[in-house]
């Protein structure tokens, strides 16, 4: 069962030039998170991910559609249910700088979500502690340190020890390493993939570098403008991407190869605005492949032959163009 | 081959703090020439931001920033100018600079138009505001950005991230500069756009012979772009010389180690190769090869620091490993 999103939506109600307006940040989104699987969302600044990231953590309510957990609404959870199911879900935020208290030592901010839920005595918190922080791989001297005192790859694994203190199931990973340095982004890579290997954990992945995407997930879900366009195995999405949006983001990924040259897409036209988001399918004014059918209708995710579902006329519907 | 654009000899920038020295930059060379695009890569701290600031001399004078050693361009060493000198007659008709960050580096409240327009009127290249404007209109265009008359009356925060970029590139070239430093151009921009600002400067190069240097952490970007790479560890330049020659022959371990250390698209699941530890404190530095520490093929002789050793066609590296061969 595992997590599922539903038909979920959220809408910011902005002010703009105009009046209120409404910013429709994620629409209709439906996605599975199988158990022990990596799924990765990607897709520009401003696609909604992120907020697709603050649903699942309960951090803002759906305007419509649901989250749900082993089958069941969080919203329609009770005060216990929820409290379980914080437990089964932790986070990984981008910045370490900004996502541990720099008040507190590495042993309260480990020891902060075990004692929000249980009652330990010290001996207990305190071997706990020296449990994880040698899971991450730090010295168990490190719990009397400040924050400040460590780098930023050490942060990080202060941040994963803290995920982890709770035994979770699941763990949202939100650009974890687009923050460190480059030499230290393989340690933390690498010890995310051990850790999930050894706690059988699943892993909902925000990432903007699909290098890391592809390297990481086993699903993947293209985003863009709030909506997936293209979702399935991620081997098949970048083998053969099918979608004219997942094409140009994986032609534009720059590659350590002298030889090769990433395309430009041709529009000039920017990443189009959630607040007025283009008719029909909202990647049309983008699209090299647009049809006088894109501009009207908004194409449907829908299954492919190999099993991915995208959301494209060119690929099922009456206007399907064959071997596009 | 000609004389180069810009010549780069023991440039050492020290930062005096109260603390102790931070040896930012520690002696590095390097030339562009011409119509050429060097890369400079390396991690945060390594020295990269510092070198460009060092060059157009723009470090905070309060910061007890020191700057030895001589950054010639067209023959004529800049340390030796005033900082009068510098605003009038260097930064801008010589030297101009494209910095990280498009959502900062422009003034929220004047307009594009103000903005674009201001370095034709500085540099006296038009006398009034109405040429200068119309100057700005075509800087716009030159980046190709749609209706410019139109957008010079925009204000930043009506600019989405890309098309700022490619104004604050606009007023970058507005005096034809002969030398470009581009600071992580692209690390604030997505992907999609950063191709498109990518492809923008390879455009702008092809018109102008502009020289240009592109400092970045990623190895990735450089490749498509740079004619050659210069790899920075802990403020020295650890190994240098044609793209090809880094990518497909990389002599330096921690060149090597980077390389294998970045996720590449078409590379599924497997552990990279992490280098183990963290860059050395700037403050306290080891006395050997800076790298030593953290080197895989480490050696006794690695306590002394390794001079340089060119391996062919000017890839010249700072490692005893290609000193011994």
């Amino acid at each position: 069962m595992g997590l599922e999103l539903h038909d979920l939506s959220k809408h910011f109600t902005v002010r703009s030039d105009r009046g209120r307006a409404t910013v429709r940040a994620v629409e209709r989104v439906n996605l599975e998170i199988p158990e022990g699987q990596t799924v990765a969302l990607v897709g520009e600044s401003g696609c909604g991910k992120t907020t697709i990231a603050k649903l699942v953590l309960m951090l803002e309510r759906p305007t419509a559609g649901a989250v749900t957990y082993d089958g069941k609404s969080l919203h329609e959870m009770s005060r216990t249910e929820i409290k379980d199911y914080r437990r089964h879900v932790q986070a990984v935020f981008q910045d370490p700088y900004a996502s541990l208290n720099p008040r507190l030592t590495v042993r309260r901010i480990i020891t902060e979500p075990i004692l929000a839920h249980y009652r330990r005595d010290r001996a207990t918190l305190n071997a706990r502690v020296a449990e994880l922080l040698d899971i991450v791989g730090l010295p168990a001297s490190a719990a009397d340190l400040y924050p400040h005192e460590f780098s930023g790859g050490q942060r990080q694994r202060i941040a994963i020890a803290r995920a982890l203190a709770l035994d979770p199931k699941i763990i949202i990973l939100d650009e974890p390493i687009s923050a460190l340095d480059v030499s230290i982004r393989a340690q933390v890579l690498n010890l995310l993939m051990d850790i999930q290997e050894k706690f059988g954990l699943t892993y909902l992945l925000i990432a903007h570098d699909l290098a890391l995407v592809e390297h990481l997930s086993t699903r993947v879900a293209v985003i863009y403008l709030g909506s997936v366009v293209e979702t399935g195995p991620s081997e098949q999405i970048f083998a053969s991407p099918r979608h004219p949006y997942t094409q140009a983001l994986l032609n534009a990924v720059p590659r350590p190869d002298p030889d090769y040259v990433p395309k430009a897409a041709e529009s000039f036209d920017d990443t189009g605005s959630a607040l007025e988001p283009p008719s029909g399918c909202k990647f049309h004014p983008r699209c090299p492949h647009a049809m006088a059918v894109c501009k009207t209708d908004n194409p449907p995710l829908a299954k492919l032959a190999d099993g991915r579902e995208a959301a494209c006329h060119l690929l099922t519907g009456p206007h399907a163009v064959p071997n596009a | 081959m000609n004389a180069p654009l810009l010549r780069v000899e023991n440039l050492q920038t020290h930062l005096h703090l109260r603390r102790g020295v931070v040896k930012a930059v520690d002696g590095i060379s390097f030339e562009v020439h011409e119509g050429e695009t060097l890369g400079i890569v390396g991690e945060s701290g390594s020295g990269k931001t510092m070198t460009c600031l060092s060059i157009l001399q723009l470090l905070p004078t309060h910061g007890g920033g020191k700057i030895d050693g001589s950054v010639e361009l067209d023959g004529e060493n800049l340390l030796d100018l005033s900082e009068d000198e510098m605003a009038e007659r260097i930064r801008g008709p010589k030297v101009a600079m494209i910095s990280q960050d498009p959502m900062t580096s422009l003034n929220p409240v004047y307009s594009v138009g103000d903005q674009v327009s201001g370095p034709f009127l500085y540099h006296k290249l038009v006398t009034t505001v109405r040429d200068a404007w119309a100057a700005a209109a075509n800087g716009l265009r030159r980046v190709r950005i749609p209706s410019p008359e139109r957008r010079l009356k925009n204000f930043p925060h009506q600019f989405s991230g890309g098309m700022r970029q490619r104004v604050v590139t606009a007023m970058a070239i507005a005096c034809s500069p002969r030398l470009l430093i581009a600071d992580e151009p692209t690390t604030a921009l997505d992907v999609t756009i950063q191709v498109q600002i990518m492809a923008l400067l390879r455009s702008i190069q092809k018109e102008s012979r502009v020289g240009i240097i592109l400092v970045t952490h990623d190895l990735s970007i450089v490749a498509g772009l740079c004619h050659r790479i210069a790899v920075m560890y802990a403020g020295r330049i650890i190994e240098t010389g044609k793209v090809r020659d880094i990518y497909r022959n990389p002599q330096h371990p921690y060149t090597q180690a980077l390389l294998e250390a970045i996720p590449h698209l078409g590379q599924k699941r497997t552990r990279l190769a992490a280098i183990p530890g963290q860059p050395p404190n700037l403050m306290d530095l080891p006395t050997g090869c800076r790298f030593a520490p953290r080197c895989p093929k480490r050696m006794s002789v690695c306590d002394e620091y390794p001079s340089a050793t060119n391996v062919g066609d000017n890839h010249v590296v700072n490692c005893w490993l290609a000193a011994k061969h």
